[in-house]
């Protein structure tokens, strides 16, 4: 739901952008570092107290992870990936999330004026009022995260807390971490805390440790600390995620070929009748008839 | 003593060519050739006014400058959930008109001539006298085949679109780039469609009494004019 008083650095479908922002404020950004996770899942249900979604039924998917995926209703899942890295058994768990990407693929697909926007600070939110559950958005986004509820409709998603985050204080999920994996502030702080403990992990052999912020979306306001950042599909998350190309070229080139085209088409056809006129029926060989021939 | 009341039998006042064309089509009543029989008249216009309305509905999807679009069926929300089923029954409807038109559509050596550009281009300039055109042109027989093309493509890419939790992400992209490129084309080809059935006194009224006169058929389809009536050339 948009906040009141935060202004929108972008709007979905919107011909000029709708760009409120006459000041410029940082990206607020979370950090994530899944190597000093413990799965205890306090920000599950703080995320869920916080944001008073209605419980969903665990299912069981043969680990300890509450459900097979995010859900309308569950917007922040902690996966637990039993996998093999070099040979040795990894239990990689990672919170999964809205990613918040500077450059939003949701907010691209989306055709309803308004019901995805961008806040100054980074923050990607869906305004429900406006959403027409056309779920266009799950194909925009690289990290599955748009959720269509069907209680509602609409479509849901994590909003990095933006109720408590305008009001000064950190998300829910932070809030009730117990190990102090889960830090929010600055974009830029941030990236200097990931890299902070992507060289501590370095130095205790994590040879291809580091910060997952895919430029192919812009970055994202969501920042992970991953020990096998070369294998980020590891952690169920895309290599090289981006806004997919059909998606932008059917948003922007496309469009704007069309719609020349179908005014094209109309004035072509005005201009034929002013030149041609209606078809009459008269038969005539030539419409001026050849001089100088017998 | 009075007279029973009788009357008369009921004398039929109306368009007899218009009564033959509620069944009949290809024959001559009264001065008038019967074109599109009342089956035929209402299948088009079932697909032509589900086209609109479908346009209409998706317009304001496919970009806000048509916002404006929305409010025809009271906004964006009731678009998104009248738009496919507009769909639905506009692919009903093109159905029914593959049906009745198919076999009449098959394209002949004239056909093919009409069809090539430099005599396409010549009919545009209404210059264009080819003695062999059928019921039907060249070019509507072409627009016939990529019309039904078009809807089959419309609809399956539509599906794609109205259930993505069905399809894999390839497959939703693929489909939002085709069912927009399709529209597109299918529009332009409808714009000249129209524009070529209001610009030529007499081929409106053919889609609506179903009849066409005599001038009107030797002009235009002058072979159809020639099985129909059984006049020679």
């Amino acid at each position: 739901m948009p906040i009141q008083g935060l202004e929108i650095l972008q709007s979905s479908a919107s011909l000029r952008g709708q760009n409120s922002a006459l000041r410029q404020t940082p990206f607020l950004s979370k950090y994530i570092d899944t190597s000093t996770c413990i799965g205890c899942k306090a920000c599950e249900v703080a995320c869920q107290e916080w944001n008073d979604l209605p419980s969903v039924p665990t299912q069981q998917v043969g680990t300890y992870q509450t459900l097979p995926s995010l859900h309308a209703q569950f917007w922040n899942l902690i996966r637990f990936d039993e996998v093999e890295v070099e040979g040795n058994f990894a239990w990689l768990l990672r919170k999964d999330q809205c990613m918040h990407c500077s450059d939003p693929g949701c907010l691209a697909a989306c055709p309803a004026p308004g019901a995805i926007v961008q806040y100054t600070n980074g923050i990607v939110d869906v305004n429900p009022e406006q959403c027409i559950g056309c779920r266009l958005c799950e194909t925009g986004c690289p990290f599955n995260v748009p959720r269509f509820s069907e209680r509602t409709g609409k479509m849901s998603k994590c909003t990095l807390c933006v109720d408590r985050t305008t009001r000064g204080l950190e998300p829910a999920c932070v809030k009730s971490c117990p190990t102090g994996c889960l830090h929010f502030g600055t974009k830029e702080d941030m990236v200097a805390l990931g890299n902070q403990r992507v060289a501590q992990l370095k130095a205790r052999g994590f040879a291809n440790a580091g910060l997952y912020d895919p430029p192919g979306v812009g970055g994202t306001n969501v920042v992970t600390v991953l020990k096998y950042a070369d294998k980020p599909e590891l952690y169920g998350l895309p290599a090289h995620p981006t806004v997919p190309a059909t998606v932008k070229f059917s948003k922007r080139p496309l469009r704007w070929l069309g719609l020349v085209a179908l005014a094209g088409t109309v004035v072509g056809l005005v201009g034929h009748y002013l030149r041609y006129g209606p078809r009459t029926g008269k038969r005539s060989q030539s419409p001026t008839p050849p001089e100088g021939k017998p | 003593m009075t007279t029973p009341r009788t009357s008369p039998a009921p004398e039929f006042t109306g368009d007899p060519a218009i009564a033959a064309a509620r069944t009949a089509e290809d024959v001559v009543v009264d001065g008038r050739l019967v074109r599109f029989r009342w089956s035929t008249r209402v299948i088009h216009w079932g697909v032509a006014l589900t086209f609109v309305l479908t346009l209409l509905s998706g317009l304001p999807i496919w970009t806000p400058i048509f916002g404006w679009l929305a409010f025809l069926f009271g906004g964006l929300q009731v678009c998104r959930w009248l738009h496919p089923l507009l769909g639905i029954v506009f692919s009903a409807f093109i159905l029914l008109q593959f049906i009745d038109w198919a076999g009449a559509m098959r394209m002949t050596p004239a056909d093919r001539r009409f069809v090539r550009l430099k005599s396409f281009l010549a009919y545009m300039r209404w210059e264009l006298n080819e003695d062999e055109v059928g019921k039907y042109n060249g070019g509507q027989k072409v627009l016939f085949w990529l019309s039904s093309l078009a809807a089959l493509g419309l609809l399956l890419t539509g599906v794609v679109l109205w259930y993505p939790q069905f399809f894999g992400e390839g497959l939703r992209e693929a489909s939002w780039l085709l069912h927009d490129i399709t529209f597109i084309l299918f529009t332009l080809l409808i714009i000249g469609h129209i524009y070529l059935g209001i610009v030529e006194p007499g081929t409106f009224t053919a889609m609506i009494k179903g009849t066409v006169s005599r001038d009107w058929a030797k002009l235009n389809h002058p072979a159809w004019y020639r099985d129909v009536t059984g006049e020679r050339r």
